[in-house]
């Protein structure tokens, strides 16, 4: 489906314009007292949410800007000011 | 015929309290995960629930294609058992699966492509599966149909033949384990969804839905695309998924002319001809995650690129119906079966991407006797979520295609 997506620096563009940069996970797990099971959580794991999720992308065919965006993956649609809930 | 109305696989049980086994979902790896926990391990109080109807998801969007050519060592012989059912099943189910054994042709357009398609025949042939290459002329040979000038985006340089694939009716596979499950004790519970998962004290024991709590020592999470988001909200386990839509189309029906499964990596597209004479053709994918299963126009626009060149008799045939379902990707291209871990008799089934369908009986067979048993089938060992965490991923991002928003 088609998509649009807001970028900081250049406002509402097409999708396709973009690049998807994962679930947002936070910050990168500190080194000391890492486990390879803590590592992988923050590599691998996704939650898959069915509804609003916050999440990376980069204007990867314009500015290039990495940036966070809440978007609905049940519809597509990018959602502004909305707490995510799971 | 509105009133009189039963479903093909018997009259509509009623939900009962307890059940031996309760599994999520009601697709394919459900239904013969469910016929063969009935029919091999002796487990016949068991309750499919299902939010739509059987065959919603991916078992119904799917197209159809089954072929055991994959790369790696773990995963061929599953494919290859999947592949030798069919005709089996058949007979069993007593339904007619229209196994169409026509054969798999992946076209392969660079000399590095060659040698990673070499490989994947001697992985092939180490396990007895039929699977060799072939030369550009001789692709011709067997399939006049295609462009093997060097004038075209990505010239031909070869292909890996797999004589022993083909094409089966999806909806007939739902549809024969369904009767086959249901003949066997199996509860079929559709329109009803499941809304917890009830543990204590690290084992499971029962189901919510809508309809009523179901008690159950054992519940299987088996939704296809939906099993990663369902696992998380449910259980708290978090997985190496990315849910993409996948999409498909066909085109108007054709006087008979492609006479196998063609795919190619470089063009995104694979296409067959079905026993209707429609060319059913697909390959992609969203780039981000989404639930959505729509399609766009930007595909179409692709497709119609990709198949005029390779194909090139499609052009000016129209495109009939377009249509979309759901691929949970995992980073290494293969499924996640795991059991008892962390909870005791909570299983899952998921991750399978797009290779699903292919190996919906082979899968499910095992599921039922890692259920019924409570201990991992040699078969599926190397499949467990802890993979991950211990750098033990599987190699078959090498095989053709790679679609995940992590590369």
């Amino acid at each position: 489906m088609a998509l649009t997506i807001t970028c900081p620096v250049c406002g509402k563009r097409n999708g396709y314009e973009f690049r998807y940069g994962g679930e947002d996970k936070g910050p990168r797990p500190v080194e000391e007292g890492m486990t390879p099971r803590s590592w992988c959580d923050y590599v691998h794991m996704n939650a898959c949410v069915a509804g609003v999720q916050k999440e990376w992308w980069c204007h990867k065919n314009g500015c290039g800007a990495w940036f966070t965006i809440h978007r609905n993956t049940l519809t597509n649609l990018e959602v502004e000011g909305v707490e995510v809930t799971s | 015929m509105f009133r009189r109305f039963k479903p093909l696989w018997g009259k509509k049980p009623g939900l009962k309290s307890t059940y031996d086994a309760v599994i999520i979902g009601g697709g394919l790896h459900s239904l013969a995960t469910a016929y063969y926990l009935a029919k091999e391990q002796g487990m016949s109080n068991v309750a499919i629930l299902e939010k739509n109807f059987i065959g919603f998801g991916g078992a119904g969007r799917n197209t159809a294609i089954v072929r055991a050519n994959q790369r790696t060592q773990e995963n061929v012989p599953l494919y290859k058992e999947a592949l030798d059912l069919w005709p089996i099943l058949t007979k069993e189910l007593d339904y007619n699966l229209m196994f169409n054994n026509c054969g798999n042709l992946n076209l392969m357009h660079s000399e590095a492509a060659m040698n990673a398609a070499r490989m994947n025949v001697c992985t092939a042939q180490f396990h007895g599966v039929e699977s060799h290459l072939l030369d550009p002329r001789q692709i011709k040979e067997l399939e006049p149909a295609i462009n093997i000038s060097p004038d075209i985006t990505y010239p031909i340089h070869g292909a890996m033949f797999h004589p022993p694939g083909g094409v089966i009716r999806h909806d007939a596979v739902v549809w024969g384990l369904a009767k086959g499950a249901a003949a066997h004790g199996v509860h079929i519970h559709q329109q009803t969804e499941a809304t917890a998962i009830h543990t204590d004290g690290g084992k499971i024991t029962g189901v919510e839905t809508h309809r009523g709590r179901i008690n159950s020592p054992r519940v299987l999470v088996s939704a296809g695309g939906y099993s990663a988001g369902i696992i998380n909200k449910m259980m708290g386990v978090k997985l190496p998924i990315s849910v993409l839509t996948i999409q498909a189309m066909v085109t108007q029906p054709l006087k008979p002319v492609l006479h196998h499964v063609v795919s190619s990596g470089m063009y995104h597209a694979y296409a067959n001809q079905t026993l209707k004479g429609e060319i059913a053709t697909g390959a992609h994918m969203d780039q981000w995650p989404n639930y959505t299963t729509l399609t766009t126009a930007h595909y179409i626009k692709h497709q119609a690129e990709a198949l005029s060149e390779f194909l090139p008799f499609l052009r000016g045939v129209k495109f009939m119906r377009h249509w979309a379902g759901l691929a949970d990707m995992t980073p290494d291209m293969a499924p996640i079966m795991d059991g008892n871990d962390p909870v005791e008799g909570f299983y899952m089934n998921c991750g399978w991407g797009y290779f699903g369908f292919k190996s919906c009986t082979a899968a499910g067979r095992h599921m039922a006797s890692f259920i019924a048993k409570g201990e991992c089938p040699e078969r599926l060992k190397p499949f467990g979520l802890r993979r991950y965490e211990n750098h033990r991923l599987m190699g078959e991002t090498a095989a053709l295609v790679t679609y995940t928003p992590d590369n």
